[in-house]
């Protein structure tokens, strides 16, 4: 156990959007995944924030190689 | 490669017109700049189309070169001076709106049991049509600076450089559109399923 207070809901969304932008730090995903492995709300969000995350690169064309042809 | 090939890559080409001028207006949201970046890139796509053979990825080709043409705009201004709106930034940046989403223990304050599970069966079609409406639903700041990170993968000192932004703010900026985001494409999964 540590003597930490527990995170929130909210400073979940934020370490997801933070883990965007940056590499978390090792306390920092402790706490992230501690707190999803225990709530499943923010199960669903994490879930529905990797789609979002894939459907973004995809929009923007990030996954693709450029010239490819998907058929071949 | 047949002349009617060409010619038919040329018309498909043009076709991404109105897309790409959508996506340019997401990022730049000045018509007459848009139209000119999106111009750009028609041109340039159609000098060059003979140099492109993957049909299937027109629409990844057609975009990076507006990211190009939207970039050089981008610089242009900059020039110029392109900061944002004090006045709108600060209306961004409420917290009030964003408060609701948590109740005051910072649970979510869902009245559902749970979200909606995004559903992969929905075609690329329908996913980038829902997508860009959530993105053009986004606050004209907010859209900038996700664009400038998502889309042109400017870096944050990059970005508050061109937009006079602060990290601070501009972190803020970023999480509210994935929050937002997140919350517009709920409610699309769920009339899905």
């Amino acid at each position: 156990m540590t003597n930490r207070e527990p995170i929130t809901c909210q400073d979940t969304t934020w370490l997801v959007s933070d883990s965007c932008e940056r590499e978390l730090t090792a306390e920092e995903k402790a706490d992230l995944h501690g707190h999803i492995a225990t709530c499943e709300l923010c199960q669903g969000a994490s879930k529905q924030f990797d789609v979002l995350f894939q459907q973004i690169r995809l929009f923007f064309s990030k996954d693709i190689q450029p010239g490819g042809d998907a058929s071949e | 490669m047949t002349d009617a090939y060409k010619t038919s890559v040329i018309d498909e080409i043009a076709t991404y017109r109105p897309v790409l001028f959508r996506i340019a207006m997401l990022q730049l949201r000045d018509a007459a700049a848009a139209e000119d970046a999106t111009q750009e890139a028609l041109l340039a796509a159609i000098q060059t189309h003979d140099k492109f053979e993957g049909r299937a990825a027109l629409r990844t080709w057609l975009i990076s070169i507006l990211r190009f043409k939207v970039l050089d705009s981008l610089r242009q201004r900059q020039r110029q001076g392109m900061p944002v709106d004090p006045g709108q930034l600060s209306v961004e940046l409420d917290t009030a709106k964003f408060a609701t989403l948590f109740d005051e223990t910072g649970c979510w304050a869902t009245p559902k049991d749970a979200w909606t599970n995004p559903e992969t069966h929905v075609s690329r079609i329908e996913f980038f049509r829902v997508l860009e409406a959530c993105l053009t639903k986004l606050p004209t700041n907010t859209s900038r600076v996700f664009l400038m990170r998502e889309w042109l993968e400017l870096t944050s000192d990059e970005i508050c450089s061109e937009t006079g932004v602060t990290a601070g703010n501009l972190r803020v900026l970023l999480y509210r559109a994935r929050m937002q985001l997140r919350s517009c494409l709920d409610v699309s999964w769920d009339r899905s399923q």
